[in-house]
């Protein structure tokens, strides 16, 4: 693998304006101005986050459902052309490989979007188990360049631009959309807990016409997106909203010695389904025989940050460990998520989290951490 | 962010390759973190340093800030105890960003073997250098 890092076509802009940083073999910004801010444009307004690094996948084909029931844990044939969801993509012990999001765009035809980390590994996954099926498998990556338009007003912004009402595409589904001139699919969905779009801005290319055409579209949001409070948003703030909202990230919730049963994402794990996906039966018992370990959360009651990899201890002995942890902008307190074995707590019981040989006092919370009537996209004021 | 940026370096004081400032003022050493160090950890959130009265060495960990990216060690530069701690900090965190040289200190040491620590620290121009080259 070449050492040199990737940047997306957005990647003068970035440089100008933000704090650029190494992530996942790519140059991208951690943030543009605080990670406050940004944080809470995206809760209260509207935030824009350059995910272009994530890699696209096209697979079509006759045997495409198939191929993809094969490689993933959610129901293929559940998805009506146009829908999406999310789902994980397991390893034979049942251990995750990825998550992603799975759109169907026609008959025969989806895009598969997986992790910046693991698009390399993810690639040679579907290339080598494809090979059985007759389907397809093109990595459009590099030509479509990918934004995040996320906060309560996001759909405003996007149906100004668009000059038309786009608040009609409900949440999960992914239509070709033009919006401006500009051909893309406006992907209903999000990594932030608000209501929000993931546009594919197709023709995209890593050309000098390529980049300035992203640019004039990030640049079009930001200018359009001025009355609603719009910030363009960073990596910090890509993780900050994503862990209030209490969203797994690979290589933290998730690995290769993971469960999606174990990460409490069951919602993307179904058992009728027809081929089993590879690491099924794993996963069929976790969910009837238990499992060994099971992801929570918590919100720190004594001063204190915690970070991944802190030991949880429970009446003062360690049961678990944090795989994320940070700053909550909303409940202004520490947050985080981890695992311990399962019926050990329960919501509202008091653990501490050994921050540094500190013991701090924190409390078992239910994500999202956020109040979901307040904030998010299923609030009701 | 680098010197170029308008990192502000101040003569006078000492600093340490962690980007901890000491300031001495009389017999004691105010200790807090440099501009430097304030401008890349961004955000700070929260501070807490080690009791009134601990004893450290100049090197040892004796304290924590947080910013809203990640989480770093606070060392000693000189070797003493730890006679004052800013409580003011623990309320406004944030007060290391906007004033990090007076305002944002973060302990005062009774220095055990002053001389000998200063030697090893870095005046400002040394300073300047050092974050210029990082």
């Amino acid at each position: 693998m070449s050492d040199a890092l990737k940047r997306t076509q957005l990647y003068d802009w970035h440089k100008t304006h933000g704090d650029v940083i190494p992530f996942a073999g790519w140059e991208m910004p951690v943030r543009y101005s605080d990670i406050r801010e940004e944080h809470m444009a995206v809760r209260e307004g509207v935030g824009i986050f350059d995910t272009s690094h994530m890699f696209r996948f096209f697979i079509r084909g006759p045997q495409a459902a198939e191929f993809l029931q094969k490689m993933t844990t959610n129901n293929v044939s559940k998805l009506d052309v146009n829908d999406g969801h999310y789902t994980t993509c397991l390893n034979e012990h049942g251990g995750i490989h990825d998550d992603l999001m799975l759109y169907r765009i026609g008959t025969d035809e989806y895009i598969w979007i997986t992790n910046a980390s693991n698009g390399p590994k993810i690639k040679r996954h579907l290339s080598k188990n494809s090979k059985s099926f007759d389907v397809k498998v093109i990595d459009r990556s590099s030509e479509i360049a990918m934004i995040a338009v996320q906060g309560p007003k996001a759909l405003q912004l996007l149906s100004k631009i668009a000059g038309r009402d786009l608040s009609g595409y409900n949440r999960f589904t992914c239509y070709p959309v033009d919006i401006a001139g500009y051909d893309t699919y406006l992907c209903r969905t999000g990594y932030t807990g608000e209501d929000g779009a993931e546009v594919l801005i197709l023709d995209c290319p890593f050309t000098d016409e390529g980049k300035k055409r992203a640019i004039a579209f990030w640049e079009n949001l930001l200018a359009q997106g001025v009355e609603f409070g719009i910030k363009p948003c960073g990596l910090g703030a890509r993780d900050s909203t994503r862990l209030e909202a209490g969203f797994v990230l690979y290589g933290h919730e998730l690995d290769e010695e993971t469960s999606p049963i174990e990460a409490k994402i069951p919602y993307a794990v179904k058992f009728k389904v027809e081929p089993h996906y590879i690491g099924f039966d794993t996963v069929r018992s976790h969910k009837e025989d238990g499992v060994k370990k099971t992801r929570i959360g918590f919100v720190m009651i004594d001063r204190g940050i915690p970070r991944e990899h802190y030991p949880i201890l429970l009446n003062g002995n360690v049961i678990g460990q944090t795989t994320s942890g940070g700053v909550s902008p909303v409940l202004n307190k520490g947050i985080g998520l981890g695992y311990v074995p399962p019926n050990t707590v329960n919501t509202g019981d008091i653990i501490e989290i050994d921050i540094k040989g500190r013991h701090r006092k924190a409390e078992i919370a239910e994500w999202p951490f956020y109040d979901p009537q307040r904030y998010g996209g299923s609030r009701t004021v | 962010m680098n010197y170029m940026d308008g990192t502000e370096v101040k003569d006078g004081l000492y600093y340490t390759k962690d980007h901890e400032y000491a300031r001495v003022q009389g017999d004691i050493v105010v200790v807090g973190i440099t501009d430097h160090a304030q401008n890349s950890l961004h955000e700070i959130t929260f501070v807490e340093i080690s009791e009134v009265d601990t004893v450290v060495k100049a090197g040892e960990e004796c304290g924590l800030v947080e910013s809203m990216k990640a989480s770093s060690d606070i060392f000693s530069p000189v070797s003493g105890k730890i006679v004052e701690v800013n409580t003011e900090l623990e309320d406004a965190p944030e007060i290391v960003n906007e004033d990090c040289y007076v305002k944002g200190w973060m302990f005062k040491i009774k220095p055990s073997n002053l001389k000998a620590d200063l030697a090893k620290l870095m005046k400002a121009d040394a300073y300047r250098t050092f974050i210029a080259s990082e």
